[in-house]
């Protein structure tokens, strides 16, 4: 046990720029993107108008609109942070047993009384539940940072915030939720993070490219035999992946208004809105026949960057 | 006592080249034994089979242990720098210090610092900042300050100043050696072990030519001297090798009794390096 955090603590140190130095510019530049409203002007509804004009403006808004202009604010924010980890993770995973082979350092980890199941496994806890962790706290800080800074604008105007937006805000319960999905993603995507991991071990050089040519060849062969066969395009390793990532537990908030639909990544802030997730089917999917087959076919792929680890040295 | 490294027919197969042939090796405890041979001889992979980092054939057992499936398990007892700096390059010395505390049941901290004290490495510099031969103090005092069983040394001071590596080896020899431990190096720089090692492993193509104490180099063999006239004489005497040195010529004899020589010329006991060109220069013609 006191390794493995050892392992994770190495993990950390030697990601520190993507782990969380990326998270915590991507809030930087929110609040900062917010800031600048201040001094510039602000577009609704195809007129321009000042921060001043805008506040008041927005303050003479039903309760409704006001939540549906954060809701959309929010959301925005916590997709930029869903889909950047989901980046981080994916170039991870890819250099993390590649790139001690590179440099040749791998020799000096070889010598320390660390099992190669044990540095696989950090590698693997450290995108599962490390990045998350990070992201999500980064997360949470830049929301409230951007509330404060929100109230603080609306201030200055002479507007009350409680009123028009704080008593408005519950935030807790979508915080939670978000937590809930991103660690339910990293057990639903095991599989994808496997075949990283495997790709990470094996590839003698440009991971990125073993990690996409394989699937890629395999899917246009389906594809092409299938097309021969019935002439339609379907069930193809494109078709497995690309449902496989539909159906994941990242939350999907879907927001109804006048008949329109709109489907995002996101939180669902207030109770306007349906979202698709529950901890009831998030639970659902990872106890799905679904998952156990992703478990499967994730175990062969991390029991052979083990054994592919084990094998690695320097040259 | 239980040998610390035992080998019986140990050989690895790259391809069609055999690298390692079959090699037999018996290294107790309390030893520094130099593993000596020329490039392409087949001492780095020997070491690597030894270290659980390369599959092999035949018998190895290291601390009784077979070293390809319980490497983890080996490394609490082993430790090693293989042949040039392989530190990686983003960490800073004392996250390197942290880890190698939390991995390594057998670290001393302050043994570390000591080392490290007397080289121009602060905590705060990063791997890729340092010099080569700075990586090399750094990666020496990390290994100097855990106490293990066997200690491998692969090419431990390349890069490293003429004083620096004086100063290591006395303190290898003096600091860090006891006769529970067990110290294998090889180098190019045979001249600057020579008087630390207590046995003697040559290799060449894959296979040992040459395993002996060095008491035993010392009983066994002897250089002789001789001005140009007494040639002639020498050379009947079945050397194992001949030079020449400012006119003067040069003559290794093995198992030969030294009063037999003495007349000729001046007698000595050669040199680890002169004994390595001798013994790879094959029989006397």
């Amino acid at each position: 046990m006191k390794r493995i955090l050892a392992l994770l603590r190495r993990e950390f140190w030697e990601n520190k720029g993507a782990f969380r130095t990326t998270p915590m510019a991507i809030g930087g530049v929110c609040i900062a993107l917010m800031l600048m409203a201040i001094f510039t002007t602000i577009h609704i509804d195809n007129e321009l108008y000042t921060f001043k004009q805008a506040m008041r403006l927005l303050a003479r808004q039903p309760a409704e609109t006001m939540v549906t202009h954060l809701h959309q604010t929010m959301i925005g924010i916590s997709i930029v942070f869903t889909v950047v980890m989901s980046f981080v993770v994916f170039f991870y995973l890819l250099g993390a047993l590649y790139d001690d082979r590179k440099d040749r350092s791998i020799l000096f980890w070889k010598s320390m009384p660390a099992s190669d199941l044990q540095t696989v496994a950090s590698k693997l806890l450290s995108a599962m539940v490390v990045v998350p962790l990070i992201f999500w706290t980064v997360l949470i800080i830049t929301q409230i940072l951007m509330i404060i800074t929100a109230s603080v604008m609306v201030l200055s105007v002479g507007e009350n915030p409680w009123t028009l937006f704080l008593s408005h805000l519950n935030p807790l319960g979508p915080w939670f939720m978000v937590l809930c999905s991103y660690l339910a993603a990293s057990i639903w995507f095991l599989p994808f993070y496997g075949w990283l991991l495997l790709v990470s071990a094996f590839a003698p050089r440009i991971p990125l490219l073993f990690a996409v040519i394989p699937p890629v060849v395999v899917a246009l062969l389906q594809l092409w035999i299938d097309f021969l066969r019935t002439f339609t395009f379907n069930n193809s390793l494109f078709g497995i992946i690309g449902e496989w990532v539909a159906n994941s537990p990242v939350i999907i908030s879907i927001q109804i208004q006048g008949g329109q639909e709109t489907l995002a990544l996101g939180i669902p802030y207030t109770s306007s809105f349906d979202h698709a997730l529950t901890i009831g089917n998030i639970l659902d999917r990872l106890f799905s026949l679904q998952m156990a087959g992703g478990l499967a076919v994730a175990a062969v792929f991390l029991a052979g960057a083990v054994w592919l680890r084990r094998r690695a040295t320097d040259s | 006592m239980n040998p610390i490294i035992s080998a019986r027919g140990l050989s690895k197969r790259y391809g069609r080249t055999l690298a390692v042939d079959h090699i037999d090796l018996e290294i107790p405890a309390g030893r520094i034994v130099g593993l000596i041979g020329p490039n392409g001889a087949g001492k780095t992979t020997v070491m690597k089979a030894i270290l659980g980092l390369t599959t092999f054939e035949g018998e190895l057992e290291v601390l009784g242990l077979n070293p390809a499936s319980r490497r983890a398990e080996l490394m609490q007892n082993v430790c090693f720098i293989a042949d040039v700096a392989v530190l990686p390059r983003w960490i800073s010395v004392w996250q390197l210090i942290e880890l190698t505390g939390q991995l390594h049941a057998r670290f001393c901290k302050d043994t570390c610092l000591k080392y490290l004290a007397k080289t121009k490495i602060s905590q705060q510099h990063k791997v890729k900042q340092l010099s080569k031969g700075m990586v090399a103090q750094l990666h020496l005092a990390l290994v100097m300050a855990i106490d293990v069983q066997l200690l491998v040394l692969d090419e431990p001071t390349l890069g490293l100043d003429i004083i620096y590596r004086k100063q290591f080896y006395s303190s290898l020899l003096n600091d860090y050696f006891d006769d529970q431990k067990t110290i294998l190096i090889t180098t190019h720089q045979v001249e600057e072990v020579e008087h630390i090692l207590t046995d003697l492993i040559f290799i060449n193509n894959g296979k040992v030519a040459l395993d002996c104490g060095m008491d035993e180099v010392e009983n066994n063999y002897v250089e002789l001297m001789v001005a140009p006239a007494n040639a002639a004489a020498a050379r009947q005497l079945g050397p194992l090798n001949e030079r020449e040195l400012f006119g003067r010529h040069i003559f290794l004899y093995r198992g030969l009794k030294r009063e037999l020589l003495e007349d000729l010329g001046e007698l000595r006991t050669p040199s680890v390096a002169d004994l390595f060109v001798a013994t790879l220069s094959g029989e006397p013609s």
